[in-house]
Order: C-alpha cells, then sequence, then structure tokens
C-alpha cells in the first residue's frame, strides 16, 4: 500500500489541492492584512468561479483559455461593485468589524440562494479543460491536475512580485503596515481597499474555476474551500502571505496522505485537529505573522 | 433631552433596567393567552430557543469579548447528551436538561482552556469553530452511538404531570403550549443568570476585560478566570437550550445542530439585534425568525431576501435593531420636548 509510486501520486494530488487552498486563502489573507476585516463571502466568489466556468465551457461552448480569463474577470467586477455598494460605506464607522461581518454574511447567503434560484441544485459536471492522462514510471497524473498546479504557481509567483515590485504593490503593503500614515502618504485608501478585495475575489473565483472539472458544481460548493482557508491562514499565520501559501500546501499534503489510512468520513479531522494542535503548540501560527 | 450619543448609548444598553428586562418576560408569557394557533406557537417556540442561544452566545462575545463561533457544539452536546441518557439509560428527559447543559459546560473547559490563550479574534474565532467541526465529524461517524446521519429518532418528550385534580400537563405529540412555558422558563433562567452576572463583580471584571485585556490584568483581575466563568455559564445554558430541543423535536440528526448554518443564524440574530447589548439578541431573534417565516410565501426568493435584508439592516443600522429603535425613540421624544419649548 505504501510503495513509492502511491506516494509519489498522492504528493502531486496534495499539492494540487493545496494549491487551491493555497489561492483562496492568499485572498483572504490580502483582506485581512489590508482592510482587517474577514470576509465571509469567500467561499462564493469560489462558488462563482465554478458556475461561470460551467457556463462558459458547457452552455456557451467557449475554449478553456478564453473561459478561465472572462470567468476571472467577471468575478472581479462583481467583487469590486460588491465592496464599493455595502463594505465600503461600513469602513471606518463605529462598530465596522462587526457590521462588515454580518454584511458578508449577508452577502453570501444572497449570493447561495442567487445561484439555487437561477442555476438549481444540481451537481453540475465540467470536463477536464485538458484530457488524457501523463504516464512516466507506472505512476499517471492527469494533465488537468499538472495544469492546475503549474496555473496557481504562475498566479502565486505573478502576485508576489505584483505586491513586491510595483507601485499598486507598495501602496498595498504601506496601507497593510499602517492605515493611517498611508492616508498622510496621501495613498488613496478606498481604492485600494476596493482593487484589493476584487483581487482577492478574482483568487478565489480562479480556484473555483481550476477545481469545477474536479469537484462538480454546485451552489453551497464554496463553504468547505471557506473553511479550508480560514484553517489555512490561521496555520500559516494570519496577514502572512508566506504563511497562507505554505498553510495550505501543507494542509493539502496532509489531507492526501490521510487518505491511505483513514476512512473518508473521518479525514476532516485531519484539518482541524492540525489547526487545534498548531494553535496550542504555537497561538500565532506556523510563520507568525505579526499582531496585527 | 439632547440626542445621546452612539457609544453612550450602547454603554446603557449593556445593562438592562429590572423594570424593561421583567417586562419583556411578562409580555412572552402572555403570548399564549392571545396566540392559540399551534403554527404560530411553534415559531414562538423557535424564537426562544434562537433568543437563548443567541444571548448566551452574546456573553461570550459582547460581554466577555471571546469571539467564539463555536456555541452549536454546546448546543449540539446538550441535544445529543440528553437524547441518548433518555433513549439507552432512561433518564428522565427533566433530568436531562440540566445534565445536558453541565455536559456541554465540562466541555466548554476542553474547548476554552486552550482557546483563551489566543489573543487575536479570528484565531478564537477559528479555533473553536474547529472544536465543533470535530464534534459533528465524530457525531457523523460514531454511529453505534448516535446513529450518524440516519439521526436519532423516538426521543421521549419531557413527561407529562398532574396539577391539582383536573388539569394534566402533557407534552408530547402536539401540545406546543406547555414545551412554549418550559423554553420560556429556560430562557428567563439563562437571562436571570446573565442579568446576576453582569451586577456582580464578575460583571465588572468582564467589562474592563473587553475595554482593555492588558490594562486588565495589570490592575489584578483574574483574565482567564473570568473568562472561563463567561463560557461555562454561556454553554450550560446552550446545553440545555439544546436538550430542551432534542426532546421538543424527538428526532435529532448532526446537521440540525451542530452545522455552521446555526451558528452564521445566531451571528446574524445577535448582531442585527445589537451586540453587547442585554436585549438586543431577544429583539434580533424574534425579528429574524418571525421575519423569515412571513417570507415563507416567497418559496425559493425567501434566502435571498433574507441574505439582502441582513446587508440592508447593517447598512441603515449598523449598530443593531435595539439601538436604532432607542435612536427612534429619543428622536421622537425631541421633537416633542422641542414642540414643548417653542
Amino acid at each position: 500500500m505504501f510503495t513509492l509510486p502511491i506516494m509519489i501520486e498522492q504528493a502531486v494530488n496534495g499539492l494540487v489541492l493545496g494549491s487551491m487552498y493555497a489561492l483562496v486563502a492568499t485572498g483572504l489573507t490580502l483582506i485581512w492584512g489590508t482592510m482587517k476585516m474577514l470576509n465571509f463571502a469567500h467561499g462564493e466568489f469560489y462558488m462563482l468561479g465554478g458556475f461561470a466556468t460551467y457556463f462558459g465551457l458547457m452552455v456557451l461552448g467557449m475554449p478553456p483559455w478564453l473561459v478561465v480569463p472572462i470567468a476571472v474577470f467577471l468575478i472581479f467586477l462583481i467583487a469590486f461593485i460588491m465592496e464599493k455598494s455595502i463594505i465600503s460605506p461600513l469602513m471606518g464607522k463605529p462598530g465596522w468589524d462587526i457590521s462588515t461581518v454580518v454584511a458578508t454574511l449577508g452577502a453570501g447567503i444572497f449570493l447561495q440562494n442567487f445561484a439555487f434560484k437561477f442555476w438549481g441544485g444540481d451537481f453540475l459536471n465540467v470536463p477536464y479543460m485538458f484530457d488524457g492522462v501523463l504516464r512516466i514510471w507506472g505512476m499517471a497524473f492527469a494533465w488537468h491536475r499538472l495544469y492546475i498546479l503549474a496555473l496557481s504557481l504562475v498566479v502565486i509567483i505573478t502576485f508576489w512580485q505584483v505586491v513586491k515590485r510595483t507601485r499598486f504593490g507598495l501602496a498595498l503593503r504601506a496601507t497593510a503596515q499602517d492605515n493611517e500614515a498611508a492616508i498622510l502618504m496621501g495613498i488613496p485608501f478606498r481604492r485600494i481597499y476596493t482593487i484589493t478585495f476584487g483581487l482577492s475575489a478574482s483568487l478565489a473565483a480562479l480556484a473555483g474555476s481550476a477545481l469545477a472539472p474536479i469537484f462538480s458544481v454546485n451552489p453551497w460548493m464554496g463553504m468547505v474551500p471557506l473553511i479550508k482557508a480560514l484553517i489555512v491562514v490561521i496555520l500559516g499565520g494570519l496577514g502572512s502571505f508566506t504563511g497562507a501559501i505554505l498553510g495550505g500546501f501543507i494542509l493539502g499534503l496532509c489531507e492526501s496522505y490521510s487518505v491511505l489510512f483513514l476512512s473518508s468520513g473521518w479525514k476532516d479531522l485531519i484539518s482541524f485537529s492540525l489547526l487545534i494542535i498548531i494553535l496550542v503548540i504555537k497561538p500565532s501560527g506556523l510563520f507568525g505573522a505579526k499582531e496585527w | 433631552m439632547a440626542q445621546m450619543s452612539t457609544s453612550k448609548l450602547l454603554t446603557r444598553l449593556r445593562v438592562t433596567n429590572p423594570t424593561t428586562m421583567w417586562g419583556v418576560f411578562a409580555l412572552l408569557a402572555l403570548l399564549p393567552l392571545v396566540i392559540h394557533n399551534d403554527y404560530y406557537l411553534n415559531i414562538l417556540t423557535l424564537c426562544l430557543i434562537y433568543a437563548a442561544l443567541a444571548s448566551t452566545w452574546n456573553l461570550m462575545v459582547g460581554y466577555a469579548g471571546i469571539l467564539s463561533f463555536g456555541h452549536q457544539a454546546f448546543y449540539g452536546l446538550g441535544a445529543y447528551f440528553s437524547a441518548i441518557i433518555t433513549i439507552h439509560l432512561g433518564v428522565s428527559p427533566w433530568l436531562g436538561l440540566p445534565l445536558g447543559g453541565l455536559f456541554a459546560a465540562f466541555f466548554s473547559l476542553a474547548i476554552g482552556i486552550p482557546c483563551l490563550r489566543l489573543r487575536i479574534a479570528p484565531y478564537i474565532a477559528i479555533a473553536t469553530l474547529a472544536f465543533s467541526e470535530i464534534l459533528l465529524v465524530v457525531c457523523k461517524n460514531w454511529v453505534s452511538l448516535t446513529r450518524g446521519e440516519m439521526g436519532l429518532s423516538g426521543i421521549p418528550p419531557l413527561t407529562g404531570f398532574r396539577l391539582g385534580e383536573f388539569l394534566t400537563v402533557n407534552f408530547g405529540g402536539g401540545s406546543k403550549v406547555p414545551n412554549y412555558y418550559v423554553m420560556l422558563s429556560i430562557y428567563i433562567l439563562a437571562m436571570l443568570a446573565m442579568y446576576r452576572l453582569m451586577n456582580s463583580k464578575v460583571g465588572l471584571a468582564l467589562k474592563s476585560l473587553r475595554e482593555d485585556q492588558d490594562a486588565a490584568a495589570s490592575l489584578g483581575v483574574d483574565v482567564t478566570r473570568y473568562k472561563l466563568i463567561a463560557f461555562l455559564v454561556s454553554s450550560f445554558f446552550a446545553g440545555v437550550t439544546g436538550a430542551f430541543y432534542a426532546h421538543y423535536l424527538s428526532i435529532l440528526a448532526p446537521d440540525s445542530v451542530f452545522s455552521v448554518g446555526e451558528m452564521v443564524e445566531v451571528v446574524a440574530i445577535t448582531l442585527v439585534g445589537g451586540i453587547g447589548t442585554f436585549l438586543g439578541p431577544t429583539l434580533g431573534a424574534f425579528t429574524l425568525i418571525v421575519g423569515l417565516e412571513l417570507l415563507r410565501g416567497l418559496e425559493d426568493y425567501r434566502f435571498m431576501i433574507y441574505g439582502a435584508m441582513l446587508v440592508i439592516v447593517v447598512l441603515l443600522l449598523p449598530n443593531g435593531l435595539l439601538l436604532g429603535f432607542h435612536n427612534g425613540i429619543n428622536r421622537i421624544r425631541g421633537l416633542f420636548q422641542s414642540g414643548k419649548t417653542t
């Protein structure tokens, strides 16, 4: 059972799953870092990404290379409008830390049931964007899974470079570090908030789009990734980029190896137990983010 | 009277004057005299269940400043414990209620002690959520004890008794009124316990914790001890409420008590009613549960509108309905007074 090929296959599966956790978690940590709020509608952007992919591929019959960017851009727009209309008016008012929780919870409930009402509660299947299987040394890897891995690595690295090197990234980091000082330096923090929110949603949508062929598309598909991403950001230290990415991979690997010795019903225990053990040993998370 | 500032009014609403509190209790006790319809009574009982859950959650979050997202764990533990001991051991459901509460309170120590070491609110939220998700997984998979996803059925209702010569109080079948009064008693006991707590040394300590934990600790407030007291009281009553729920419905499935959805409901109720105010969660429970029932006619649009309403309420009244209500009254009062002087 624990032969080398199986171990390697599970490692690849874990990395694929982990890369998705990393994308969703990076979005959450990005919002926490700059806006100091938790977005409970984050899973719904993932769900919308899945649906946009389904409609693009299956209903409109567009090719995958066109569907993915369009889906991501659409979700960016939706998030942009959502931030402008319901988050921005609450920011900075008394009790905003709590009112934004209700607002995002409400928006999440709305989006889930919007999808349920208009697109139905069935589990919709999406075909692999890349057919076929890569075979090396008796191991098999679906091309689609390798595509997911490559895609997320490219996105994560690009994102990293944007944050590190561009003027926007500088403004983002400044706002995250000290909001008031950033405002004094003339950084348009409202615009930064809106763009950050949009970008964070795009990352979730990208993950939803890439995973749509692996898990099927339905209105409630966002719940699990949201909870997993919350675990990942805490594992890695809230507000830490490195933490979100490495935390995502660690969780993905742990889960995929756990399949070898746990029945699927008990599998979910892994992530939660891992989280609690880490918090007991090291309350600030693995990569000890600063106390924001 | 001039307009009171928001923060001042919020501070005032943290405690309640006994008259308002007993007034609310009396009003709730009189409701079944006016409402005879079983369907409405069922909704009102649900309102009380959520009012109790939200108020006890509010004690943890709004007063002690522990952002717990695992309240459903205590609710579910109380429900399952009482259901199992009454089915398998033949314990009286009346004893099941407090025992369910004690079981939940006992478990809250296991959850509370590691979580209280954490300082940053979202960490506590996710850690408590993780605990309750672990319980959900265990509950779904420990089939020999909980029957897993099939759920428990045939949980005995509260045992009936005779009042005087002629009157028999029965809790089984479709009898809604006696169950309503039992739940009302649990709710009132929880509120009175919290009222006593707020007006004691503990209340003062909790207040100082919420304002500034470090300053409180430096002045000799035993932070961990007071937080654990809040945890214990809160989880005990959540457990009793869960036990009542099990005997009231007589069926129990893991997802109906341990799910994140229950927690979201409690959060929404508390925040819409007004977090950190004594009666806010009760107002929120009645508004949202009754509101959700009124939307039933809209069928599939129901939860969409519910979600949108949450957003709209929070945009219009970011500090909750109770505060909005008081602001409204003050404004009207202000209008009358300015009318008199001119």
